[in-house]
């Protein structure tokens, strides 16, 4: 995958005040300019008119991604500045087909050679300069013709040798009408680093006096990326994404030593769509009293039995077990089956057929700029593949009406509906989830369906019901406290497979009392699960966020996201969802995260 | 396979080389016999040279030098506390810790490049790194000592640097050393496990030296430096260098600066207090293309200097992008070489290269003990390995020589340890090691020379290695005796190399102890004096060999300037040498990448023909 690492917080958003106008936009790109485009444009016709290689097949679909990023980030400690950047780079990728769209070279992995998937990239200047635009736009387009080639022969011997499922009727790669959208989409400028920093030092001075505390960091982000495509299509099309974003993040310890963390994270266009500083300082304070609360909690034991997922904990079950199975472009052929199981494909083939609640039905929509009057960062004018994002209505009252596609079908007439974002190994974009809003009939008000689990639970001879109010992120919480050993142990026994673990649950008891609890951890969630929601809320969570790429595991194992500052990578993405009751699932008690308590008591602090 | 690379490309923000430990053997069986060095192979008579040595000024700058008190932080109190807080503590554990140091580096990297004369990149970033190094155990044997059998190193502790808070907050800076010396500590502990269990099954009778050498309390502050530069000018600078850089065969031409400014602040539980400050500066002119058979070929050219202000002026600069260009499109036409085996020339700067990786990594004191490695000159102290007339050191005090700023140059190592001139080797005989605070038989003590990247383990390094020369002869009379040569072992041609890439040493026991450098620039001179430029080859070799295959050196000594990558990490070299004669040396062919050039003439750029 040769994917551009990108910035971005997230951004929940149960804490925001109403939306307010947002900060005039600021200037167009100085680097990719119109004439920047007609170069590369040149060099494209150019290419696709005499780019071969005699005895192999010419292309027969180019396409070009510009991508213009400029991001500031801060982080700060105790209120102390950790980290303070900018990061501003111009990146040209081609991609190219060869073959035909019945039968090409995408949506293929070359065993040992994921990096030799079509596509190339080079950074282009900070500054309009035609000359090396048009000169990196031979260079790239050079090398992914000769990697498309080589694709194409391996997937050809590949099916040879192993077969494909693949029905001979659906083609790899569909048409799309052109696009044509030159106008640039101007957006409000960044926050400076300075103002960054000055609120990043203002709130985590907040934790300065927190006892039990082992770490915390507060980050700020704020980022812009402008996109253009061009395409032999026809496509030329530009479109900008800006968001801001902060978190918080605190750590403590048990006294068995078991870690516990919590997090606050919100994103919104820009900073005025963030929490002010005093709402922020007062989460922050919030957040290491939860730390003393964890610390002294029990841990979890086995239960099974009913689930409430209330706010963030309903993001979560929805991130976690429902949108990676949205998808609709087929797992790129050579994966492993570990590898093709990160791609979801539960609800594959079940379309026409009831795969929910019947009160329930979700929609995505990359066209909303907002929801509940909160700002949403998972939109888009354009997907991954130039195409016009699409209102897409994925399940009408518990019935799978289609899921998000992108131009790589699954069945035959199928095009893309505008979802094509998450990349896969083999050059392929999958269809994701964007501006993801879940509805729901019949939903009644939290505190009603707070008793409505207490109920569920008794039905079932429970002591407790057990609601979830945040699931853990290790892109945010990953921390470098283990050995080489453990680490190498980690990566032997983990189970791919389970949801991340909770680290915001409760028992609640039948007089309406609750407990917290640690180490709580959801067995493997199935999808039918979605048929078992037993009630709403009529209160919704907007939450934004950036869908990390890489593994829990893999975030765990390297300790977070970028040091452990603002995580930098990951798909921006907006869940609004009320609170979800599950009938019935298995929770387990988990002492995953013990280290050793300290040898030395810390030097601050009460 | 342990092995350390020199690496002259230029980098915006260095990659440490993982080191991959090899399968260990193990030292379970017999105790093997006490190793007796084999006869030297070749041909030690002397060869009659005029008794004049070649031509070394160095001015140096004594570690104490450049000291200001007043200057000192309030960082290095706060340490300090932490530093002592912790040692009482943990003194009351059962697994106490016998030795903590803290090192500190403020590390401010601006980087610029342009290509083809538009800038494409602009950073400049600030960042504050954290090393702590916890030793529990005792000295003879601690949670450092390698295990017999730990294959990828599962008991080293973990590669990754610690998080500080910029500023002097008393609060926020201790509470962050505290926590990673929390995690470090536990990490030793859980090592020093593993060490006594080891131990346990390991053959007594075995002696094995210490694991640590304790060092003097050391007390030095410098003045914080200053990085001064006028952006705007370096950045109109760049954009024209990079501009006449991207011409002829060239598919790339780029011009950069990297500018450091480097603050360290070490103490650790023996009382030594360290401030020392510096900032470096690098400019670098490099093309590339792909030859016609798919060989990537590039060539770079770089200058170090202390500051930015040291860096060359435009006219130095021009000659730059015409020494790379006009080398490049020579290359591009060039043929490849054949594997030969014959004499050869290594000119100044390949000949430093060639010091520095032959010579210079095998003489780090850690690999006589690693009982992976190799262990090449463990057995040689005191014996010849080298022409009589020929000396080699490391001296990190040196500032300039012959008039050049080295690259090499520190007051202080990364364990606390004050810089010395290391002498490894006296006319001819091999007599020393660049030593860190890993003991080894012989050599109980450190000479100021470990050293690493933030975030790895120091090991003992090189810093400027200096090649000395009793007998010399003028550059010219040196191409005479290469063609006498060349008649006398009735080869066609001998070998001259100009430049050198890089290269790697394998210091391995389960491979080859051998070497390969890549030389960029590599001539063939027939009888007749002309010369021809090749490519695509590769020097090998091993090093005992090579050494006493030296047969001349001449007057003028040149210096390399570079970076060198290995377990520690990427620290500041230089390595400067007379040009060599070598007997004989055995050229390979270089690997050619499965690639061809653009299928399509550059759209804008096209080739000139003449």
């Amino acid at each position: 995958m040769k994917s551009l690492a990108l910035v971005i917080l997230f951004a929940p958003a149960l804490a925001f005040a109403k939306k307010p106008p947002e900060p005039p936009a600021g200037p167009p790109s100085k680097a990719v300019t119109n004439e920047v485009l007609d170069e590369i444009a040149e060099e494209m016709n150019r290419d696709m008119k005499e780019l071969e290689i005699p005895g192999a097949p010419k292309p027969y679909s180019i396409s070009y991604k510009v991508t213009e990023v400029d991001v500031n980030d801060v982080s700060a400690e105790l209120g102390q500045t950790m980290s303070k950047r900018n990061r501003h780079f111009v990146n040209l990728e081609a991609r190219v087909r060869v073959g035909s769209p019945k039968l090409d070279n995408g949506n293929f992995v070359v065993a040992e050679a994921t990096e030799i998937d079509g596509t190339a990239a080079i950074n282009l200047p900070l500054e309009m300069d035609k000359r090396l635009a048009k000169r990196s736009t031979w260079l790239v387009t050079d090398q992914a013709y000769k990697e498309a080639l080589i694709q194409l022969n391996a997937k050809l011997e590949a099916r040879k040798a192993g077969g494909t499922l693949r029905p001979s009727d659906v083609p790899a790669w569909t048409e799309t009408k052109p696009v044509v959208s030159e106008e640039p989409v101007l957006v409000p400028p960044l926050e400076s680093l300075d103002e960054l920093e000055t609120r990043a030092k203002t709130i985590s001075a907040t934790l300065r006096e927190q006892a039990g505390l082992r770490e915390s960091h507060v980050a700020l982000t704020s980022y812009l990326e402008r996109r253009w495509y061009i395409t032999t299509e026809g496509t030329a099309v530009t479109d900008t994404r800006r968001a801001s974003g902060v978190l918080i993040e605190v750590e403590g310890q048990a006294d068995d030593g078991q870690l516990v963390h919590n997090y606050f994270m919100r994103y919104g266009h820009t900073g005025k769509d963030l929490p002010t500083d005093k709402d922020l300082t007062g989460e922050a304070k919030h957040l290491g009293e939860s730390i003393a609360a964890l610390a002294k909690a029990p841990v979890m034991e086995h239960y099974t039995g009913p689930v409430l997922f209330e706010g963030e904990g309903a993001v979560g079950l929805v991130r976690f077990s429902l949108a990676p199975n949205l998808g609709g472009t087929p797992v790129p052929e050579g994966l492993s089956p570990q590898e093709a199981r990160t791609f979801g494909g539960a609800l594959t083939d079940k379309t026409g057929l009831r795969v929910m609640s019947p009160q329930l039905s979700v929609t995505d929509d990359p066209t909303a700029k907002d929801g509940d009057n909160k700002a949403l960062i998972g939109g888009y004018k354009i997907d991954d593949e130039g195409v016009a994002a699409q209102k897409v209505d994925v399940i009408k009252d518990g019935v799978l009406k289609t899921l998000l596609l992108s131009r790589t079908p699954s069945q035959k007439d199928q095009v893309s509906n505008g979802h094509a974002r998450r990349t896969a190994d083999g050059g392929a974009f999958h269809g994701s989830a964007t501006n993801l809003f879940l509805t729901a009939k019949g939903g009644v008000g939290r505190k009603a369906l707070e008793s409505r689990l207490i109920s569920a639970a008794k039905g079932e001879g429970l002591k407790y019901g057990v609601v979830v109010r945040r699931f853990d992120d290790a892109a945010i919480t990953g921390a470098p406290e283990f050995t080489r050993r453990e680490l190498v142990q980690m990566i032997k026994t983990t189970d791919m497979q389970l949801p991340p673990p909770l680290i915001v649950a409760y028992k609640v008891y039948p007089d309406g009392k609750e407990e917290l609890v640690r180490g709580t951890q959801l067995a493997e969630i199935p999808i039918r699960v979605w048929k078992d929601i037993i009630g709403t809320s009529t209160e919704r969570t907007v939450y934004n966020f950036l869908a990390a790429t890489e593994s829990q595991l893999s975030l765990r194992l390297q300790g977070g996201t970028d040091d452990g500052f603002v995580p930098s990578g990951g798909i921006e993405s907006a869940i609004i969802t009320p609170d979800l009751l599950v009938k019935e699932l298995d929770v387990f008690g988990s002492t995953a995260g013990e280290r050793p308590t300290p040898a030395v008591p810390r030097p601050t602090g009460k | 396979m342990p092995f350390a690379s020199y690496a002259f490309p230029y980098m915006r923000k260095p990659f440490a080389l993982v080191v991959v430990a090899a399968c260990s053997g193990g030292a379970g069986g017999k105790s093997p016999a006490k190793p007796v060095p084999p006869p030297l192979p070749g041909n030690l008579a002397a060869t009659e040279l005029p008794n004049i040595p070649a031509k070394i000024e160095v001015v140096t700058s004594a570690p104490t030098d450049a000291s200001a008190p007043d200057k000192k932080s309030p960082l290095l109190d706060v340490m300090k506390a932490e530093n002592e807080r912790e040692m009482a503590a943990l003194a009351k554990t059962g697994t106490p810790a016998y030795y903590l140091g803290y090192q500190l580096v403020e590390q401010r990297i601006v980087s610029l490049e342009a290509e083809g004369g538009a800038l494409v990149t602009d950073q400049d970033d600030v960042a504050r790194n954290l090393d702590v190094e916890v030793r529990v155990g005792s000295p003879e044997l601690d949670n450092t000592r390698q295990l017999a059998d730990d294959t990828n190193g599962l008991n080293a502790p973990l590669t990754r640097r610690g998080d500080v808070p910029f500023g002097d907050d008393k609060e926020a800076i201790a509470s962050a050393l505290w926590l990673e010396t929390d995690r470090r500590y536990h990490e030793a502990v859980s090592a020093l496990n593993y060490v006594k269990q080891d131990q346990q099954t390991l053959q007594k009778a075995k002696k094995y030296d210490p694991d640590f050498a304790h060092e003097p309390t050391e007390t030095h502050i410098e003045a914080p430096a200053k990085l001064e530069f006028d952006k705007a000018q370096w950045v109109d600078r760049l954009k024209r260098c990079s501009k006449g850089a991207l011409k002829g065969a060239a598919t790339r031409g780029t011009c950069g600066v990297v500018f450091q400014l480097n603050t360290s602040y070490f103490v650790n539980s023996e009382g030594t207090v360290l401030q020392t400050s510096w900032t470096n500066a690098q400019l670098s002119v490099s093309v590339g293309v792909k030859a016609d058979d798919g060989m990537n070929l590039s060539r770079l050219e770089q200058r170090f200097g202390v500051a930015p202000k040291d860096l060359p002026g435009d006219g130095e600069v021009d000659k730059m992008i015409k020494t790379v260009t006009d080398d490049l499109d020579a290359l591009h036409d060039a043929p490849l070489a054949e594997p030969y085996v014959g004499p050869a020339i290594l000119q100044g700067r390949a000949s430093g290269v060639f010091f520095h990786e032959v010579f210079g990594h095998r003489i780090e004191g850690h690999r006589q003990k690693d009982t992976t490695s190799g262990q090449t000159f463990a057995s040689y102290v005191g014996k010849d390995i080298a022409p009589e007339w020929l000396s080699v050191y490391d001296n990190p005090e040196i500032e300039t020589l012959n008039g050049i700023q080295v690259n090499g140059f520190y007051r202080f190592d990364d364990e606390g340890v004050r810089a010395h001139k290391a002498q490894l080797i006296d006319h001819g005989k091999l007599v020393g090691f660049d030593m860190g605070r890993n003991p080894i038989a012989g050599f109980p003590h450190s000479n100021g020379h470990g050293r690493r990247s933030p975030g790895l383990p120091p090991v003992a390094r090189q810093g400027n290695l200096v090649v000395e020369a009793a007998k010399s002869v003028e550059y010219a009379d040196l191409e005479k005796m290469l063609i006498e040569e060349v008649k006398k072992q009735h080869r066609p041609y001998g070998m001259v190399f100009t430049d050198i890439s890089g290269g790697f040493t394998n210091t391995s026991a389960f491979a080859p102890q051998a070497f390969k450098v890549n030389p960029v620039m590599a001539y063939r001179l027939y009888p007749d004096g002309h010369k021809e430029l090749v490519r695509g080859i590769d020097i090998s070799g091993t090093p005992l060999v090579a050494l006493q295959s030296i047969r001349a050196a001449s007057r003028q000594i040149e210096t390399f300037n570079g970076v060198c990558g290995a377990e520690s990490g990427w620290v500041p070299v230089s390595a400067s040498a007379p040009s060599l004669l070598i007997e004989k040396l055995e050229i390979e062919k270089g690997f050619i990448p499965p690639d061809r050039p653009p299928i399509l003439t550059a759209p804008a750029i096209q080739k000139e023909k003449p």
